[in-house]
């Protein structure tokens, strides 16, 4: 397979030339060719560096209005230029439409969504609406770039943490296989010994005592054998669990979108942004020093209160004024919403009278307790 | 409003204010038990006394015309009405103002104005007829003081009683008195929240005012400007400046407050800061009602606003509060009130609970002394003697009987005993 692809690229390359300079690599056999995405129009480098590397130029392909910059250009990568062309375009709207499974309601929902994707990206590669679906692309782009970029982000965590683990799989491999070789190297010295050491004892031992020896010696191979046999299985069975684990944990929590409803994207799961823990209040809504019939002023006129406010002989006990100030001011209101005709009249509603005659009970008590006594 | 919360917590109004129905039921309620048992305790001691004739004469049956002379009495005895109650109640309340002035130095009016709201607390569980006004009064007037902290020791206090008051009878009810304040000995009076008015009413003249927390849009000059333009309290001569109005305002609310406050039901009616604002709109109504402004309008508010219901049903209740108030007629300017108040003395003295006179006595033994009142005027050595007995058995069987219920059991050493015994 190989040589046959060799030689599909040699042929291709013999009669290459390039359509701006036509020199062909039969003259040049360094020359690499580059594309612009732009028009994706094949230059050679030598052209490229020719034309752009004084700033964007139109590009020399005759009919092709496009203006190229030298830093666009880059390296084709599928012989097919219109398979190139549809790559980039699915590369592109891939980066802006990077909504994730789990930000839908529903399985239709996100089924709905990739076709949706599917359909943009084959008018663009075919020309259907560009203007449109462009624009389209761009307002969603605009709109929704914060929740791009958090995707973005997802996305190459999740690139990083697949090699990691891909990385670490091989790694395990590396050192079970290692494991393995040392093992059976083990073996097969223990096995020699053994059968030395059976031996030895076969040619110092008596002759009827040689079955016997025989028979022992077999006895311990198979246990050892059987006790590696089941070491290796726990050690599997762990491995697998392991990996078990690992395959379930990269199941991230979806970064919360900004936007619920986008234009574009129908059946996007609703976002509940958390209720930020309000800070602890320790007066249960209550403000202190706050009222609502009066503001507390820091200074009130009057003639016998002022010269308070300099008489070391009051303050120096620790009195303040503004105690003063509050407390009158507080009674002055407390109380002027309280109706006691209209509170009371509920209050006897809701309970049995709660007023209850102490003083003449207490009189009646003695009052029978008298009246005992006289008879 | 949190302010109205904060009165709310106050054991005046939790267990002293009433509506005009209910202190009414209340008041009859009391006149009508003590009526019973002063009939109760006047009968008995008729009933003592000719026993005690009787046999001192020697004749065990009594004639007819003795028949006939109890059974008048009986329906002479004729009690005070709770009107006529209320009457001497409020002339003992005058007596604590007199009492208060003639210390040296007099006793300030808070502490007056709390012995006041003692005694009438006292009287609507308890009624004249029972316990003497007199005896209760100067006992009122020391517990104030106390709960007042205006020190006085109690022998420099009964020296300023009229009369030959000894230490004793005067903290003799004392605990009675107590008990039926139901030991809340705080009352809310009405004269700090009008010097808060007043001084900020002052401020708000002098241009330093602070706007109200529902209209922050006020500013000090707007308010000074309004209070400045003000058409002057009727009944005074227009040329005056502001704080002589204010001082005028203040000078008389006090008086109001000092007097008709506390001569009507109005602390059992009104909060405090209803009492004085009324007082105020009896004084000086632009003022008063400018200030109400300020608090409680704010500029666009429609009527189903809650600031403004509340201001509309303020208004009709300090209109009550200060009709009640104007409605005072002090008693010496009154001839008439005189002479009903001699009628009642002498109708209460007939009527007056005759087991209830010796309070001093009554507090170390009360039943005893009752009793020892009762039989008085019987030369009968035995009846107190077994009187004491019976008493003494009683107390052992309520004690046994609470030793019963006690789920830990009597004192040990009397258990002890009794096992010893048993």
């Amino acid at each position: 397979m190989a040589p046959s692809r060799e030689a599909m690229v040699n042929r291709g390359d013999e009669d290459e030339v390039c359509p701006v300079c036509k020199s062909s690599r039969y003259l040049n056999p360094d020359m690499r060719f580059l594309i612009n995405p732009e028009c994706y129009h094949k230059m050679c480098e030598s052209c490229v560096d020719r034309i752009f590397s004084s700033g964007p130029a139109n590009c020399p392909v005759a009919g092709c209005h496009k203006t190229l910059r030298k830093n666009r250009f880059r390296k084709q990568t599928f012989e097919d230029i219109h398979v190139e062309r549809e790559v980039d375009i699915r590369r592109r709207v891939m980066t802006v439409l990077n909504r994730r499974e789990e930000e839908f309601d529903s399985k239709l929902d996100w089924d709905n969504f990739l076709e949706q994707r599917e359909e943009i990206i084959f008018n663009l590669v075919n020309g259907i609406d560009v203007a449109k679906t462009e624009a389209d692309l761009q307002k969603y782009a605009a709109d929704n770039m914060r929740s791009i970029r958090a995707n973005q982000v997802i996305e190459a965590k999740e690139v990083t943490s697949f090699q990691e683990r891909q990385n670490q799989e091989q790694e395990l491999a590396r050192m079970r296989r290692q494991a393995a070789r040392e093992e059976y190297e083990n073996e097969r010295k223990e096995l020699l010994a053994g059968r030395e050491d059976m031996l030895s004892r076969l040619a110092s031992g008596r002759p009827a005592d040689a079955a016997a020896i025989a028979r022992e010696g077999q006895k311990v191979m198979l246990k050892k054998s059987s006790a590696r046999r089941s070491e290796e299985e726990r050690i599997r069975q762990k491995q697998a669990a392991l990996r078990g684990t690992d395959a379930k944990k990269p199941g991230q929590p979806t970064v919360a979108a900004e936007e619920g409803g986008s234009g574009l994207i129908k059946g996007l799961k609703k976002i509940k942004t958390p209720e930020p823990e309000k800070p602890y209040d320790p007066f249960g809504g209550i403000i202190p020093n706050q009222r609502d019939y009066f503001t507390l002023q820091d200074h009130y006129p009057s003639t016998y209160l002022d010269p308070i406010r300099q008489d070391t002989r009051m303050l120096a006990g620790g009195y303040d004024l503004q105690e003063y100030y509050s407390r009158t001011m507080l009674e002055a209101f407390a109380g002027l919403g309280c109706f006691i005709d209209d509170e009371l009249s509920q209050r006897q509603a809701h309970s049995f009278n709660v007023m209850k005659p102490v003083g003449t009970q207490g009189a009646a008590l003695a009052a029978t307790s008298t009246s005992t006594a006289g008879k | 409003m949190i302010e109205d919360d904060f009165y709310r917590t106050s054991s005046q109004f939790r267990l002293w204010s009433f509506t005009e129905d209910s202190l009414r039921s209340l008041r009859q309620d009391t006149n009508r038990l003590a009526s019973d048992r002063v009939r109760d305790a006047l009968r008995r001691a008729r009933e003592a006394r000719q026993s005690a004739n009787s046999s001192a004469a020697g004749t065990p049956n009594p004639n007819g015309s003795d028949a006939d002379s109890k059974t008048g009495d009986e329906k002479d005895i004729e009690c005070l009405t709770p009107d006529e109650e209320q009457e001497l109640v409020r002339y003992f309340c005058e007596q604590i103002v007199q009492l208060g002035e003639s210390y040296k130095p007099p006793l300030p009016t808070i502490v007056r104005a709390t012995a006041i709201q003692y005694l009438r607390r006292f009287y609507l569980t308890n009624s004249p007829m029972t316990y003497h006004p007199k005896t209760i009064m100067p006992c009122a007037l020391f517990i104030a003081t106390k709960t007042d902290n205006y020190y006085m020791s109690l022998r420099q206090f009964a020296e300023g009683v009229p009369g030959d008051t000894s230490a004793e009878d005067i903290i003799a009810p004392e605990f009675l008195v107590m008990q039926s304040l139901r030991f809340t000995f705080d009352v809310r009076h009405p004269f700090r929240g009008l010097e808060g008015g007043i001084m900020e009413l002052t401020a708000i003249s002098q241009g330093l005012g602070q706007p109200a927390p529902h209209n922050p849009n006020q500013s000090p000059d707007d308010l000074r400007r309004t209070m400045l333009s003000l058409s002057p309290p009727p009944n005074t001569q227009s040329s005056s400046s502001i704080s002589d109005r204010l001082a005028r305002a203040h000078h008389n609310t006090r008086e109001i407050l000092k007097s008709a406050a506390q001569m009507t039901d109005a602390y059992f009616f009104y909060t405090p800061s209803q009492i004085w604002l009324s007082a105020l709109l009896l004084a000086d109504r632009p003022l008063a009602e400018f200030y109400l402004d300020t608090k409680l309008s704010a500029p666009n508010l429609d009527s189903t606003h809650t600031l403004t219901q509340l201001r509309a049903k303020l208004l009709t209740t300090l209109n009550d509060c200060s009709a009640l108030l104007h409605s005072y007629n002090p008693l010496a300017s009154d001839p008439e009130q005189k002479k009903a108040l001699r009628r009642i003395g002498k109708k209460l003295y007939h009527c007056q609970n005759p087991e209830k006179v010796n309070l001093a006595g009554q507090k170390r033994i009360p039943a005893a002394a009752a009793a020892a009142a009762a039989a008085a005027s019987v030369s009968d050595p035995a009846t107190p003697e077994s009187e004491m007995e019976r008493l003494a058995k009683k107390r052992k069987l309520e004690s046994e009987a609470k030793r019963r219920d006690d789920i830990f059991g009597g004192e040990l050493v009397m258990e002890r005993t009794r096992e010893r015994q048993g």
